[in-house]
């Protein structure tokens, strides 16, 4: 059985030094930090998520127009409102990214 | 051997429990070393439980009777495949199963979406939470490795878990309950951290979609093994152990519909996080119900010794799912609102107000032995009936919807529009209607119902793929371009399958038993049955009999042969002889008993179930549905990793 | 609008086991005593079972499950005798108490699964 043990011992080595490796490797750390989003970035994020919805509604409402799911009436009183709705969340989010690109200059961000 | 097994546990359990608690600290005051340390002890945790999973499993393959599991599950004569499905046949060894899934499903979760730090900081210490506990059962409670001076064999598997499907049901079944773990820890993780946005949804889509399969694909194998090796002629007995899994399910089930909605319109976010809750929750419960005295109902006579710990855990995380929900309620609540009930959204919250409903009536069903003897003193239970009526009243309404929800457009629908979508598939199903009234099928009327609607729902969705296509340039462009749609089509398509085959074979069946000498004769919906004989049947580790069989009608000839063997360790089994009839795309089902002691007369039960058959057909068109819905589509990702490239990308498989 | 429609639903199976007259109830040997009409019996076969399921009836006693009780019901069952049938075996039959001796429905007796996750095994549908 002492191979059993041997082996039971170099796993638990192995497994010791893998969760320890964060501290092995970064032992000072310039800072330690958990990033997390700034309420600006998180409302950027929730505005992304806004304007995705939008255009996949635009894009939704065109498809089922197409396939005649909605009739044309109901597709003229829909699509107005979705495509407002929709560009003001795109100057939203522009002005908020150039605001952004303002205060923290960044060249090696792109956010598209 | 085994010390190493017992190492291995004690060290998964180690990493569990740091994971869970440098993990919470880690996330809580923002150390990012930590964080990842605590995420590095996950991510080992599977490795260190496969060494432990490795050993079992070669001492079931060596039946190493100093392992008491071993003696207790597998016999010398067991073939070698059995023996080794032998490592979930046990309570222990099922539970080194959920760990083993648990921590392989976790650790890849964690690894793909690691750029996600301040979300998986978060969810690190959930999955954490639940390891610790199958890892402290593991060790502490109900070890797999307990041992024995060595016996000369074991006590043999029952002979009616030796099948085929019983190597993939328990497996399959897992995978689909610890899946559902995967969603709910990373929505716990988004509350804790104080997340709103959805990106814990776009990481978990596919895990909860392939849980969700796996759920259902297993739960049809065990109906079908049910029917073909139990054999008393169905496939579905609501037992609390089948309505563990169904539960579940239909929770799951409800959660993908309700998601979209959240993804569509940015509604319902507190609903979400409750049923990802209760998915969870009454996942952790089936298995248990499964393998443990939890329930002391009929159908499980024996208290295991986990059933308490078991339902402290479960209260745990009832309660933890709950504060948790509470507490982040004035985060998650939305200014957006219901346009019209005429609109897609409503549709998909009355489907998800019934799937939650029929899941609570079989919770209900489940629990009332326990709860009867608490208030009463006395144990009762709710049988078929009950069961029956509940999804009647549930069951047909979810069928029309299935029809319903694709014609309606989002936000609102015109009547005029709804009108002219729902006139086709309408008139099919009042014409089918009528005919199947006239050729007699009014004889049930859940049976008309169903074959009605389904007739709906099937005119709907082809009108879908037709319209679709005529819109898009071709199917495949079709299907590819909206993956989620089409794929959910085409499970729709499945469940329209499923319940006419289960209509047809419950509403429309036709049974008889009677007790034939040789010679006699019996006769069922058009088949005449000859009995001509008995024929001893001998195997490596049985003997029995067949009942011989003649059977013709509807322009038919075949033979059948019920009977039953008799296991030398195990005890007697039936053996069902099943016709599959490719003119009623059903089954002509036989069991056969020698009626007394010296006589050669036999108890013979016949079942002809029209259409069976399209409920196991029904489950290769649901998994189809269910890939196609769950395709990558690289347009899709570029797109949500250049949204969240703030914080990072989510990596949802 | 939510809540109101899973209050409904829930009125709805509340009031439906209330009149469904609440299930069958599970007893025991030493509890049957003094019930009449249609339950289920739940027990433990002790003894030799005598006689033919298929003619006259089969004839067993029942004593409680897992307990030490001394009351011993006889048993005359009619019809399928499942797989895991024989003594010591723990199952379930329904049917009346009639002068002292259960005369179990045909065909209703369920013995316990043959293992944790199988339903059990029945002889009837």
């Amino acid at each position: 059985m002492e191979w059993a043990l041997a082996v039971a011992a170099m796993l638990a080595v192995v497994v010791v030094v893998f969760v320890a490796r964060p501290f092995l490797r970064d032992p000072t750390p310039v800072s330690d930090r958990l990033d997390e989003l700034a309420p600006e970035a998180r409302e950027r994020l929730a505005l992304a998520e806004e304007r995705d919805r939008a255009l996949a509604a635009l894009k939704e409402l065109e498809f089922d127009h197409r396939t005649g799911k909605v009739s044309d009436e109901d597709y003229r009183a829909q699509v107005g409102p979705l495509r407002r709705r929709a560009a003001e969340v795109l100057r939203a989010l522009d002005s908020g990214e150039q605001a952004h690109h303002e205060r923290v200059p960044d060249p090696g961000q792109r956010v598209p | 051997m085994a010390p190493l097994g017992r190492a291995a546990l004690l060290l998964a359990f180690g990493l569990v429990l740091y994971a869970l608690v440098a993990g919470s600290y880690a996330a809580w005051k923002r150390r990012r070393r930590l964080a990842l340390s605590a995420q590095n002890a996950l991510l080992a945790a599977f490795p260190v439980t496969l060494v432990a999973v490795v050993v079992l499993v070669v001492a079931l393959g060596r039946r190493d009777m100093t392992f008491v599991y071993v003696w207790q599950h597998t016999s010398h004569k067991l073939p070698l495949g059995y023996a080794l499905s032998a490592f979930w046949g046990g309570q222990e060894g099922s539970l080194l199963l959920w760990l083993l899934v648990l921590t392989g499903y976790a650790g890849l979760a964690v690894w793909l979406n690691r750029r996600s730090r301040e979300l998986v900081a978060w969810t690190v210490p959930v999955f954490g939470l639940v390891g610790v506990f199958f890892a402290f059962m593991l060790c502490f409670v109900s070890s797999p490795f307990n041992v024995q001076p060595p016996r000369a064999d074991g006590n043999g598997m029952v002979p009616s878990l030796q099948n085929p499907y019983m190597l993939a049901h328990p497996p399959l079944l897992y995978l689909g309950y610890v899946g559902l773990t995967v969603p709910f820890a990373f929505a716990m993780g988004a509350l804790l951290s104080g997340r709103t946005d959805e990106r814990w949804i776009v990481a978990t889509r596919r895990w909860t979609l392939a849980a969700w399969t796996f759920l259902g694909v297993g739960q049809l194998i065990g109906a079908h093994w049910a029917y073909v090796e139990i054999g008393w002629g169905g496939y579905y007995a609501w037992d609390p152990v089948e309505n563990a899994a169904l539960m579940p399910w239909l929770a799951a089930t409800a959660f993908l519909h309700s998601v979209m909605i959240q993804e569509k319109r940015g509604m319902l976010k507190v609903w979400n996080m409750i049923l990802v809750a209760l998915a969870f929750n009454l996942s952790l419960f089936g298995t248990f119900l499964t393998r443990s005295g939890v329930i002391d109902s009929i159908h499980s006579f024996s208290k295991s010794s986990i059933g308490g710990w078991f339902l402290a855990f479960l209260v745990l995380m009832v309660v933890l799912s709950a504060a948790l929900i509470r507490w982040r309620l004035p985060l998650l609540r939305t200014k957006t609102k219901l346009e019209s009930l005429v609109s897609r959204e409503a549709t998909f919250l009355y489907n998800n107000l019934l799937l939650v409903a029929l899941c609570l009536t079989i919770l209900w069903g489940v629990l009332y032995p326990i709860l009867s003897d608490a208030v009463r003193g006395e144990t009762r239970s709710v049988s078929k009936p009950y069961y029956d009526f509940f999804l009647h009243t549930f069951g047909l309404p979810l069928l029309v919807l299935m029809g319903i929800g694709p014609l309606v457009a989002w936000r609102r629908a015109s009547l005029r529009s709804l009108g002219k979508t729902f006139v086709i598939p309408f008139a099919v199903a009042v014409v089918s209607g009528v005919v199947l009234l006239a050729l007699g099928f009014g004889s049930s009327w859940p049976g008309l119902l169903t074959y009605t609607f389904s007739a709906f729902v099937a005119a709907s969705i082809v009108l879908e793929f037709v319209r679709g296509r005529a819109a898009a340039g071709g199917i495949v462009r079709l299907i590819s371009r909206n993956r989620r749609r089409y794929g959910g089509y085409v499970v729709h398509a499945a469940v329209v399958l499923l319940a006419i085959g289960i209509a047809g074979s419950s509403a429309y069946q036709t049974q008889r038993e009677q007790i034939l000498r040789p010679g006699q004769s019996i006769e069922a919906a058009g088949y005449t049955f000859t009995y001509t004989g008995l024929n001893g049947v001998k195997g490596s580790d049985y003997a029995g009999y067949r009942a011989l069989l003649a059977v013709s009608g509807h322009g038919e000839r075949f033979r059948l042969d019920p009977g039953q063997n008799n296991y030398f360790i195990e005890g007697p089994a039936n053996e069902a002889s099943i016709y599959h009839d490719p003119r009623s795309i059903g089954d002509v089902f036989t069991t056969a008993a020698i009626a007394g002691k010296h006589t050669k007369n036999i108890d013979l039960k016949v079942f002809v179930k029209p259409l069976v058959n399209l409920i196991w057909v029904a489950g290769f068109v649901f998994v189809l549905g269910a890939l196609i819905a769950m395709w990558p589509d690289a347009v899709e990702q570029r797109r949500l990793a250049a949204r969240y490239a703030a914080g990072a990308a989510p990596a949802g498989i | 609008m939510i809540a109101l429609s899973v209050a409904a639903a829930l009125a709805i199976f509340v009031v439906y086991t209330a009149l469904a007259g609440n299930g069958v109830a599970d007893l025991t040997p030493s509890t049957l005593a003094g019930h009449t009409g249609d339950v289920s019996l739940v027990g433990t076969v002790v003894g030799k079972p005598h006689g033919n399921s298929y003619s006259a009836g089969m004839r067993f006693l029942l004593k409680d499950v897992r307990s030490k009780a001394a009351t011993r019901v006889p048993v005359v069952y009619r019809g399928t005798v499942p797989d895991q049938f024989k003594t010591g075996a723990d199952l379930v039959v329904e049917g009346t108490l009639r002068n002292g001796v259960f005369v179990a429905k045909r065909g209703s007796m369920i013995t316990k699964c043959p293992d944790h996750y199988a339903p059990a095994k029945s002889s009837k549908t």
